[in-house]
This record gives C-alpha cells, structure tokens and sequence, in this order.
C-alpha cells in the first residue's frame, strides 16, 4: 500500500512540470501590445479635445477615432478569445 | 502600426489635402471681382510621415496664377488709368467651380476609402468571433 501511495506521488512529480508556467517572450510581446494599444487611445483622447477646442481640423479627430476603434476592436476579440480558451480549460473534466 | 492604419491615416491626409484645396478655391471665387487679385492655386506633395509611414499627401505652397489680369473698362472707377481701363482679376469662376466639383469628387472617393477600410477591418475581426 505504501509503495503505491509512494509511485503515485512520484508520478505526480514527474508529470508536474507540465503544468507550470512557460516563460516565453509572448509576455513581453504581449505587453507591448498593450503599451501600443494604450497609447492608440490615449492619442485619441488628445485629438478629441484638440478638436473640440478647434486647435485641430476635423479629419485628425476621426483618424484618431478611427484608429482607436480599430485597436479596441482588436483588443476586445483578442480578450474574448484568451477568456474563452480559459474557460474551455476550466471545464475540462479531469 | 499595421496596414489598416496606415490606409486611415493616408486617405484621412488626403481628405485634410482636398480641404485645404477646397480653401483657397473658395477664396478665389470670394475674391472674383477684387481688382489686381491673382487667383490662388494649390500644388499637392507628397510627404514622408513623422512615424516614419508611408509618404502621405499634403496641400504644398500657395502659388499666384501669372496669367495677366482681365483689364476691365470703365472711365469712373477710382483705380481706372488714363484710358479709362483698371486691372480686374483673373478668376475664371468656370475653372474654379470645376475645380470645386473635382474636390468634391476626390473627397467623396477618400471617404469611401475610409469607410472600406473600417469595414475590412470590421469583418476580419468577426472572423475571430465565432
């Protein structure tokens, strides 16, 4: 009995690592998305009130808006589709 | 920046470029009938972005039309010479509404551009979301 217990818990060990964190360099690539896509809106936050305080003409501001719901709508479908694999590992029955 | 961008921000320099036109085109007509005015034309370039883009399109420097000016008799004016002639403008009002119609035209292809752009974008996305 106590040998079984102790393979089991060896295999346990063994199979481990294959649940762990993989460091790649998709973090860092993924941050700079989000560094890009942060940046996308906050220019179009800008043009926004330059536009409305006429500082710029109107075509800045739906470039600028343009561009920002072309980051959002990325981000949003990336999102969904990161959360729907989650979920999907999350129901896995083990 | 991707390829979806770079179509918004050069058709969104295109529309800016055919404001500007559409600018001066207005002002010549506005000034038609000032004597000695000489009509405004607009060359476009194009230009290398900031971000190191694509070249975009730019309105360039106003230049004056060198066609000599309409003389225009009529002895009472104040600015009439000895025979009775002064120098009117050299507006054509036909050229300058044709070339209104031609901004107008461009503008509205730019528009479509951008509006075609969203769109691809738009269904490339919902390919993801099924």
């Amino acid at each position: 009995m106590d040998i079984q217990n102790l393979t089991a818990a060896q295999n346990y060990a063994s199979a481990r690592p294959a649940t762990a964190p993989v460091d790649t360099s998709a973090g860092a690539a993924l941050q700079n998305g989000m560094r890009d896509f942060a940046q996308t809106l906050r220019q179009g936050e800008e043009a926004a009130m330059a536009a409305m305080t006429s500082q710029s003409d109107p075509h800045a501001l739906v470039q600028a808006l343009s561009q920002a719901e072309l980051a959002v709508e990325t981000a949003v479908t990336v999102r969904n589709r990161v959360v729907e694999a989650y979920q999907e590992i999350l129901r896995m029955p083990v | 920046m991707s390829e979806f961008s770079k179509a918004l921000s050069m058709t969104s320099a295109g529309l800016a470029a055919q404001t500007a036109r559409l600018r001066h085109l207005s002002e010549n007509i506005a000034n038609a009938a000032t004597p000695g005015y000489r009509r405004k034309t607009v060359p476009f370039e194009q230009v290398q972005s900031r971000m190191g883009g694509p070249a975009q399109i730019a309105a360039g420097r106003v230049k004056l039309d060198q066609r000599p000016l309409e003389r225009i008799f009529d002895p009472g004016h104040p600015l009439a010479d000895d025979t009775g002639h002064f120098d009117g403008s050299n507006v054509d009002l036909m050229i300058e509404l044709a070339d209104a119609r031609e901004a107008q035209r461009t503008y509205e292809a730019n528009i479509k551009m951008f509006d075609q752009t969203r769109q691809m974008s738009a269904s490339l996305m919902e390919l993801l979301r099924k």
